[in-house]
C-alpha cells in the first residue's frame, strides 16, 4: 500500500514537471530550427544563435537585464541588511508600524508598485523641470538639465524598493534568533561596536543575507511589470524587449536567448547541487574538510594585520561601482545620439547603419504600437524620443498641445524633393514642423483561400460567416473608423450618436466572437501564417506580407466600397528635444531619394519624395531583374481616383477623443 | 544594542517614505481628479469611481480566471508538495531547483513558449491534424489560443511555484510524531491528513493562495499573450491608460487604487483564516 502511494506520488510529481518544462524543451528545440517556424521542424541550424549574437537590441536588453538585477540585488542586500539592523535597534512598536510599510511592496500588485513608481517619477520630473528652469534663470554659471525622463535609473531605483523588502525579510528572523547578548559580550571584551559587527553579526545573519540576496536577485530577473512602467522608452529589458516583440513579429533569436539563459542557469544549479552533495559525503564520513580557497582568504582577511586590506577591497568596491555608475551615465553623452521612434517593420534596417557611418552619429531606433499608444507615452514622460513619425491627425493634436519644435528646414535640404502634394497637408497647413515620411491607405486584407467570396465591403468585419477569423485593428481611430465608413459616415464625425454606432457595429461583432483577436503588427505573422482570415492593414504592410505568406495563404488588398482612409505619417520633433541638430540631420538623410527609395523597397509604402516615387519601378527592375508588377505599385501608390473616394483623419476636438478612448477601453470588457 | 543603532532605520524610513507612501498619494490624488477635457487642467472628482461600473464584466473576469487559476495551483500545488517531502533529502532538493529553475528565465519568456504551442497553426494543432484528429472533429483547427482557458494555463504555468515552495516548506517542517500520535490513536490515513496534516499545512496554502491570486488577478501580459486582447482583465485596463490605447492616467490610478484595496482585503481575510496560526511563510 505504502509502496504504490509513493509510486502513484511520484508519478504525479514527474508529470508535473513535465508540463514545466515541456514548453522550455520546445523552445530549445526549435532554437535549433532551420526555417523561422515555432511549430514545423525543417532541420537542424545554428543560424539563430548567430543571428541572435548579431540583434544589437536583444544583446543590449539582455545586458541591461543582467547589470539592473546585480545592481539593484547588491544595492538592496546592502541597505536591506542595514535597515533591518537598525528596525531591531528600535522598539518594537515602532519597528512593527515600520514593517507594515514594509511589506507594502511586497503585497501589493506589481501593477499597482509600477504605476505609483511611475506616477511619483513623472511628478518629481515635472518639480524638478520648474525648479531647474528657475534655477537656470537666477543663475548662468551651472546648468541643469530641464528634461529628465524614465530611465535607467529609474529603473534601478525601482528594483532597489521593490528588492529591499526581500531582505529585510529573510534578515529580520536571523537577528531575532540571534542572542543580543554576544554583541555586548564582544564589546565587553574590548570590540568596537564594528568589529562586532563584522565578527559576530555578520556571521550569524549571513543565511538570512545570502537567501535575502538570492531572492532579491530572483525577483529582480523575473519582474517585467515594473520594469515595464519604470523604465521609460529608451531602456529595455530581455522581458520588454520581447513583449514589444509579440506585439509585432517575435524572431527564432527569441528561442536562442531563451535557450542560453536557461542552459546557463541550469550549469549554476548543477554545479552547486554537485557541490552541496560532495560536501554532505565528506560530512557523513566525518572528514576534516580542507577550507576552501575563499574560506582561507576571509579567515586571514579576519585577521586584524589584514584591515587595510579589507578596507582597501572596500574602497576598490565602491570605486567600481561608481565606475559603472559614471559609465552608465556618461556612456550616452560621449558620442551624438539621436533617439527616433517608429513604427514596427517601418524602416530598411541598413539605413541605421549607413546613416551612422556617414555621420557618427548613433542612432537609438525604438518603435510604438499605435499613434494612440505613441501619445500615452508621451504624455506619461516615459519617452525620451528627438524624432517621432506619427500619422496626420496624431501631429495635429501634438501640435495643439505644444509638444513639437518647429524644424529648421535650412538644415533639410531634401525637403525640395517632397512632392507638392504631400506639403501643407491640414495638420500642418504652413508646414513648419514636419517632413513627410510615407503615405498610403487604409484596406481591407483578405486570405482568399479562407472566405467562399471575396469581401469589398467594411462590412465583412462585423460579418458572422468569419466568426474567429477577423482581425480587429487595435487602436480606435482606425478601428472606428472603418466602422463609421461602413454606416456611410465620415471618419471625422464629431456627432457623438454616430460614433456610438459605430462602436456599437464592433462591440456586436465582438461579443459574438466575430474577432480573434485585436493586433496591430501581429497581423503580419497572424496573416502570413494563414491564422487569420480578414484583417484591416495598411497597403504598405499587405505588400510586405506577400513577400512571406506561407503555402496555401493567398492574401489581396482592397479598398472597400465605402471608401476608406487615406494617410501621411511625418517625421517632427518632440519639444526640447535634447539632440536637435541630431534630429535635423537624420531627417534630412531619411527625406533623401535615396533613402526614399530602399525604404519603398523594403517597407512597400509608398514614398512622399517626387523622384524616388517616379523610380521606383526602374529601380525595382534593375534590382530584381524584373518588371514590377503594375497592379502592386497602384497598391503601393494609390493612384488620384483611389484617393478621391478616401478620406483623411483629422485631429478631432478634446470632448470628441475622450468619448473615442472612453468606448475603446469598453471594447473587450 | 539596542536604541543606539535605531538610526539605522532613519535613512530607509526615509527611503520608505519616498518610495512606498508618497507614491501611493500621488496615485490617490490622480484618482480623485480627472483632466478637464476642454483645458486639461485636474479637477477634483469621484467620476473615476462612479464610472467604474462599466468595467463591472472586466472585474468579474480577472476574479473569476484568477480564482480558477489559484485553485488549479492548489490541486495540482498541494500533493505536489506533499508527496515531495515525503522524499529522500537529495531528491527534495533537486525537486526544489527544478521548481526554482524556471525562475531565473524571465517569466515572459514562460508565456511566449506557450504562444507557439497554442496558435491556430501551432504544435498542438499541428499534432492533433497529424494525429488525425482535428479530422475526427470535423474542423480545420482547435480555438486554444485568445481563449479564458488559455489564460489560465499560462497563469497557472507561471504561478505554479508560489504555490508549491510554501505549501512544502510548511509540510516537511510538520512534526512526524503528531502523526504518528494520530495513527497510534487509530486515525486512518484519510483521517491523520484530514484532521492533523492538512490543518497543519493551511498557513501555506493560505500563503500559496495569496502569493497566487495577487498576481494572477493583476496580470496583463498573461491575458495579451496568451488571451489576444479578447480577454481583457484588470491589468490590462490599468496598462491601457497608461501606456496602451487610450491615454487617461486618473481612470488608471482609480482602478490601481481598487486593485490595491481587493489585495488588502484578500489578506485581511486569509490572515483571518490563519488566525492563530505560525505567520504564514514567504518563500
Amino acid at each position: 500500500m505504502k509502496q504504490k502511494n509513493r509510486i502513484g506520488g511520484r508519478l504525479f510529481i514527474g508529470l508535473t514537471f513535465l508540463f514545466l518544462y515541456l514548453p522550455i524543451f520546445l523552445l530549445i528545440v526549435f532554437s535549433f530550427n532551420a526555417g523561422d517556424s515555432s511549430a514545423v521542424w525543417k532541420g537542424f541550424s545554428l543560424e539563430w544563435y548567430s543571428a541572435l549574437f548579431q540583434n544589437r537590441l536583444i544583446m543590449e536588453s539582455l545586458y541591461t537585464t543582467l547589470l539592473v538585477s546585480l545592481l539593484a540585488t547588491a544595492i538592496a542586500t546592502a541597505a536591506g541588511t542595514f535597515a533591518a539592523i537598525g528596525l531591531y535597534s528600535l522598539s518594537k512598536r515602532r519597528r512593527d508600524a515600520l514593517l507594515v510599510v514594509n511589506d507594502i511592496p511586497m503585497m501589493n500588485a506589481d501593477i499597482v508598485t509600477g504605476v505609483s513608481l511611475c506616477l511619483f517619477f513623472v511628478a518629481f520630473f515635472q518639480g524638478w523641470g520648474a525648479f531647474a528652469q528657475w534655477f537656470n534663470s537666477v543663475q548662468g554659471a551651472v546648468e541643469l538639465p530641464v528634461r529628465l525622463t524614465l530611465g535607467f535609473g529609474t529603473m534601478l531605483l525601482a528594483h532597489v524598493a521593490f528588492n529591499i523588502p526581500y531582505v529585510i525579510l529573510n534578515v529580520a528572523p536571523k537577528l531575532r534568533q540571534m542572542d543580543k547578548n554576544l554583541v555586548d559580550a564582544a564589546q565587553d571584551l574590548g570590540c568596537t561596536w564594528m568589529q562586532a559587527f563584522w565578527k559576530v553579526i555578520l556571521p550569524e545573519i549571513k543565511p538570512g543575507i545570502v537567501s535575502g540576496a538570492l531572492i532579491a536577485f530572483t525577483m529582480s530577473i523575473d519582474d517585467f511589470v515594473i520594469s515595464y512602467f519604470t523604465a521609460g522608452s529608451s531602456t529595455s529589458t530581455l522581458a520588454m524587449r520581447i513583449y514589444s516583440m509579440t506585439k509585432k513579429r517575435i524572431t527564432p533569436e527569441v528561442n536562442a536567448v531563451s535557450t542560453l539563459l536557461f542552459l546557463s542557469v541550469l550549469a549554476l544549479l548543477v554545479l552547486n547541487n554537485v557541490r552541496e552533495i560532495r560536501q554532505e559525503r565528506r560530512e557523513a564520513r566525518q572528514e576534516v574538510r580542507e577550507p576552501s580557497f575563499l574560506e582561507k582568504l576571509s579567515m586571514k582577511f579576519n585577521q586584524p594585520a589584514y584591515r587595510w586590506a579589507r578596507r582597501g577591497l572596500a574602497g576598490a568596491m565602491a570605486c567600481a561601482f561608481l565606475a559603472a555608475v559614471v559609465f552608465l551615465t556618461g556612456a550616452t553623452s560621449s558620442q551624438p545620439v539621436v533617439n527616433v521612434c517608429s513604427w514596427g517593420e517601418y524602416i530598411d534596417e541598413d539605413l541605421i547603419g549607413q546613416f551612422e557611418d556617414a555621420t557618427g552619429i548613433r542612432v537609438n531606433y525604438q518603435t510604438a504600437e499605435s499613434n494612440e499608444a505613441l501619445y500615452s507615452l508621451l504624455k506619461s514622460g516615459g519617452a525620451d524620443y528627438d524624432v517621432i513619425v506619427p500619422s496626420d491627425y496624431m501631429i495635429s493634436q501634438l501640435m495643439e498641445e505644444g509638444m513639437l519644435e518647429e524644424l529648421d528646414y535650412s538644415q533639410i535640404p531634401n525637403f525640395e524633393k517632397i512632392d507638392r502634394r504631400f506639403r501643407n497637408l491640414p495638420y500642418d497647413p504652413e508646414n513648419r514642423y514636419t517632413v513627410p515620411y510615407s503615405w498610403g491607405t487604409l484596406g481591407l486584407i483578405y486570405n482568399a483561400n479562407m472566405v467562399d467570396e471575396e469581401p469589398d465591403s467594411w462590412g465583412a468585419l462585423y460579418d458572422d460567416q468569419y466568426a474567429g477569423g477577423v482581425l480587429l485593428i487595435n487602436n480606435s481611430r482606425d478601428a472606428l473608423g472603418a466602422a463609421l465608413l461602413h454606416l456611410g459616415y465620415s471618419v471625422n464625425t464629431t456627432d457623438a450618436g454616430q460614433i456610438r454606432e459605430a462602436f456599437g457595429l464592433i462591440a456586436g461583432a465582438s461579443r459574438r466572437g466575430v474577432f480573434q483577436g485585436k493586433v496591430m503588427d501581429q497581423v503580419f505573422q497572424k496573416m502570413e501564417g494563414g491564422n487569420a482570415a480578414i484583417a484591416t492593414y495598411y497597403a504598405g504592410d499587405y505588400l510586405s506580407m506577400l513577400d512571406n505568406q506561407a503555402d496555401g495563404v493567398d492574401l489581396r488588398y482592397v479598398i472597400p466600397v465605402e471608401g476608406a482612409n487615406w494617410f501621411v505619417d511625418a517625421m517632427c520633433v518632440l519639444k526640447d528635444a535634447p539632440h536637435y541638430d541630431e534630429a535635423m540631420a537624420w531627417i534630412n538623410f531619411i527625406a533623401s531619394t535615396e533613402a526614399n527609395l530602399a525604404n519603398m523597397d523594403y517597407i512597400w509604402y509608398a514614398s512622399p519624395n517626387t523622384e524616388a516615387l517616379e523610380q521606383y519601378p526602374a529601380y525595382y527592375e534593375e534590382l530584381y531583374g524584373e518588371e514590377l508588377d503594375p497592379g502592386l505599385y497602384e497598391i503601393m501608390a494609390a493612384p488620384a481616383e483611389v484617393l478621391e473616394r478616401c478620406e483623411m483623419y483629422l485631429v478631432l476636438p478634446p470632448a470628441t477623443r475622450a468619448l473615442y478612448n472612453e468606448l475603446w477601453v469598453q471594447l473587450g470588457t | 544594542m539596542r536604541s543606539k543603532r535605531g538610526w539605522f532605520a532613519f535613512p530607509y524610513v526615509i527611503w520608505m517614505a519616498l518610495f512606498v507612501v508618497v507614491p501611493i498619494i500621488i496615485m490617490a490624488v490622480y484618482a480623485f481628479t480627472a483632466a478637464d477635457p476642454a483645458t486639461g487642467a485636474a479637477q477634483a472628482t469621484l467620476g473615476n469611481f462612479t464610472g467604474m461600473g462599466l468595467y463591472l464584466s472586466v472585474f468579474l473576469r480577472s476574479f473569476w480566471l484568477a480564482v480558477l487559476a489559484t485553485l488549479v495551483c492548489l490541486l495540482i500545488g498541494y500533493p505536489v508538495s506533499y508527496w515531495m517531502a515525503k522524499e529522500g533529502p537529495r531528491f527534495q532538493r533537486l525537486a526544489m531547483a527544478l521548481i526554482m529553475l524556471p525562475m531565473w528565465m524571465n517569466f515572459l519568456l514562460r508565456t511566449y513558449s506557450w504562444m507557439s504551442i497554442l496558435e491556430n497553426n501551432g504544435l498542438l494543432n499541428q499534432l492533433f491534424r497529424a494525429a488525425g484528429l482535428l479530422d475526427l472533429l470535423g474542423v480545420d483547427h482547435l480555438q486554444m489560443i485568445g481563449t479564458p482557458g488559455a489564460v489560465v494555463l499560462g497563469m497557472v504555468y507561471n504561478y505554479l511555484p508560489f504555490m508549491i515552495l510554501p505549501i512544502y516548506s510548511v509540510i516537511v517542517k510538520l512534526d512526524g510524531s503528531l502523526v504518528e500520535a494520530a495513527r497510534d490513536l487509530g486515525a486512518d490515513g484519510v483521517r491523520v491528513f484530514r484532521k492533523v496534516i492538512f490543518p497543519l499545512s493551511l498557513p501555506g496554502i493560505l500563503s500559496g493562495v495569496t502569493m497566487v491570486f495577487v498576481p494572477s488577478v493583476s496580470t496583463f501580459a498573461i491575458s495579451n499573450l496568451l488571451g489576444g486582447g479578447n480577454q481583457m482583465m484588470l491589468g490590462d485596463l490599468i496598462e491601457l491608460q497608461f501606456l496602451g490605447g487610450a491615454y487617461n492616467p486618473h481612470l488608471g490610478a482609480a482602478i490601481s487604487m481598487v486593485m490595491m484595496v481587493i489585495v488588502v482585503v484578500c489578506m485581511v481575510v486569509m490572515n483571518h483564516f490563519g488566525e492563530g496560526e505560525e505567520q504564514a511563510v514567504m518563500l
